[in-house]
């Protein structure tokens, strides 16, 4: 910018050149320091026609504080190097610091878009710790507002991809279904999104009237309304055609990259925790395993977007026979409010809308556990990132992203 | 607690098990030094009988007095969690080999524990911090690093600053580390 002759810039505090005295940029490209590691002098070092590209931390498609440092070739994305930990708390930390019963609130916060997944995987690892049977009216409980937030979950993704695509109007009517059936959780628990429901041999609460008429009422016209929101978008040859082919991954490379959850499904491998290692009542209830993307190419982003809806109808299916098989009794078990478990090491893993997410956790005999760790299954999806973005253009590396389906809050933990 | 599993595992790897084989609920444990780790992976992924595909997780665990490596495998031939252990590293230079060879996603997870416990993986290529600043000095998950407002366990009442990597660890009886039995 040339400034006009006869104007002292430097005059005016409105001039922006005088903010800009000095360092400009927060987040440098390239690191201030030598490189650490092999692959990090191999990315941090450009050839010929290349250059760095920062994308985030505040960038809106990259679901929260992700930050990628994109290696560019013109419009061609060489590599790329992702940048975690702006939203690390240091749970596993608080978790050893904190009794039993507080960690349930202390883990709802990672993904935030699916909250009881992150309460049930603790809560059953406790319960194996201190042997405890859950009541079946509790495990049915359980499962139901489980599979209805995943229904939210993936609703949400479904807008969500648009609206990484550009397209504004379908996370409107996204949030529009979501919020139904959050208003019915927050019924049921008296929160709207960090529910903080389950117990440890239990849930909080039993089912009440206001809960079970919202679910009737929203159960009745469910699958049309999901139909309804597939139209909006399935039909649109812009959104097809920016997620076909782009990004497609295979089944052996899926397994050993750790991917778990629709990722994994959508490249053809059959592999759901429900299924692949039943938990809670699973057993009992019949649905299947939507698998696509099965032939030696693998699934693209539109596998992974067309996967998780068709594991809405699976999830509605799953619903209606928890409403129709749903036991009397009560809904916690008898257990004494200081708990002290044994000392003992026990795993425990659920299927949450993005993956494997399982805690393992290791007593020493005292009220707080001594080591709590989280896997998250968006920490490891992530990965996958720096494989399905190269040779891409920088357009499509959001087609890719958002049909992993990440949630930061999980990732950085 | 599936017999047949156990009777597999120790059959395939007699030599490598430290201690006999614990099983509990829907898990069963096999520990194993550091040293052994490759080989015993690639047995449990390789075999067919086996066939240990999808890594579940990988943790680091510091015992107050050694470290640890936890592993959780998959397999589609038994209805068990698999955890491995890899147990009896020192505190002062924890080494164990990478397991990115064979499955290259456990490269974050080993990046995590890396910046959680200091445990070098030998062989990963791009063993940095993932979630602490780079110039960061402490293992935060280590049990000698306090909480500043953990008064209840850190000797001198809280007051002792988490950035103090060279400090040395003070073991007053009215506030010991906290340990487990490994």
């Amino acid at each position: 910018m040339t400034a006009p002759a006869g104007v002292d810039h430097h005059a005016s505090e409105d001039d922006p050149r005088i903010m800009l005295d000095g360092q400009i940029g927060q987040y440098e490209q390239v690191p201030p320091y030598p490189p650490r590691t092999e692959r990090e002098a191999e990315f941090y070092s450009l050839r010929d026609g290349e250059m760095f590209l920062n994308m985030g931390p505040q960038h809106p498609s990259t679901h929260g504080v992700l930050r990628i440092v994109l290696k560019i070739n013109g419009e061609n994305v060489v590599d790329l190097d992702p940048v975690l930990g702006y939203l690390h708390r240091g749970v596993e930390k608080l978790c050893e610091n904190s009794d039993y019963h507080h960690i349930i609130s202390q883990l709802d916060p990672l993904e935030y878009v699916s909250s009881l997944f992150m309460e049930w995987a603790p809560v059953m690892s406790f319960e194996k710790l201190l042997d405890v049977q859950v009541p079946r009216r509790a495990e049915y409980i359980r499962v139901l507002s489980g599979e209805l937030l995943r229904v939210a979950s993936h609703v949400l993704f479904q807008g969500w991809m648009a609206l990484d695509l550009g397209g504004l109007a379908p996370i409107l009517y996204s949030f529009i279904e979501r919020d139904e059936i959050v208003e019915m959780l927050a019924a049921l628990t008296g929160q709207r999104m960090l529910f903080n429901y389950f117990r440890i041999g239990g849930v909080n609460g039993d089912l009440n009237h206001e809960f079970m008429s919202r679910l009737g009422d929203w159960m009745s016209r469910a699958l049309v309304q999901h139909e309804a929101n597939i139209g909006l978008l399935n039909e649109n040859e812009i959104f097809i055609r920016r997620m076909r082919d782009i990004g497609r991954l295979d089944a052996e490379t899926a397994k050993r990259m750790g991917v778990t959850g629709p990722n994994i499904r959508a490249a053809g491998v059959p592999f759901d925790v429900r299924r692949a290692h039943p938990y809670s009542v699973y057993p009992e209830l019949e649905f299947d395993i939507p698998v696509r993307g099965a032939g030696p190419l693998g699934g693209d982003s539109l596998d992974r977007y067309l996967l998780r809806l068709d594991e809405v109808r699976q999830s509605i299916r799953i619903i209606d026979q928890c409403l129709h098989q749903m036991p009397d009794g009560p809904v916690m078990a008898r257990l004494p409010r200081l708990l002290r478990p044994r000392p003992g090491r026990a795993w425990a893993a659920v299927e949450s809308p993005r993956g494997l997410f399982g805690t393992y956790a290791i007593s020493d005999g005292t009220d707080q556990p001594f080591r709590l760790k989280i896997h998250d299954p968006s920490f490891v999806n992530m990965q996958l990132v720096g494989l399905l973005m190269k040779n891409n253009l920088i357009a499509d590396t959001m087609a890719v992203m958002a049909s992993l389906d990440p949630v930061m809050g999980g990732i950085d933990k | 607690m599936d017999r047949v599993l156990k009777a597999r595992l120790e059959a395939r790897l007699a030599d490598h098990l430290a201690r006999p084989i614990r099983q509990r609920h829907d898990q069963t444990e096999i520990r194993i030094r550091p040293a052994d780790l490759l080989e015993v992976m690639r047995a449990l992924h390789d075999d067919p009988d086996l066939d240990f595909a999808i890594i579940a997780d990988l943790a680091g665990v510091d015992t107050g007095t050694t470290m640890q490596v936890v592993y959780h495998l998959w397999s589609a031939t038994t209805p068990d969690w698999l955890r491995v252990i890899a147990e009896g590293m020192p505190r002062e230079d924890p080494r164990i080999p990478s397991l990115t060879g064979l499955w290259p996603g456990a490269e974050w997870m080993e990046r995590e524990t890396y910046d959680m416990f200091g445990i070098i993986f030998e062989g990963n290529r791009d063993l940095r911090r993932i979630y602490m600043p780079p110039d960061y000095a402490s293992f935060p998950l280590r049990k000698d690093f306090y909480l500043p407002d953990d008064a209840a366990r850190s000797p001198g009442g809280g007051a002792r600053h988490v950035e103090q990597p060279n400090a040395p660890v003070v073991t007053s009886p009215r506030a010991p580390r906290r340990t487990v039995r490994a």
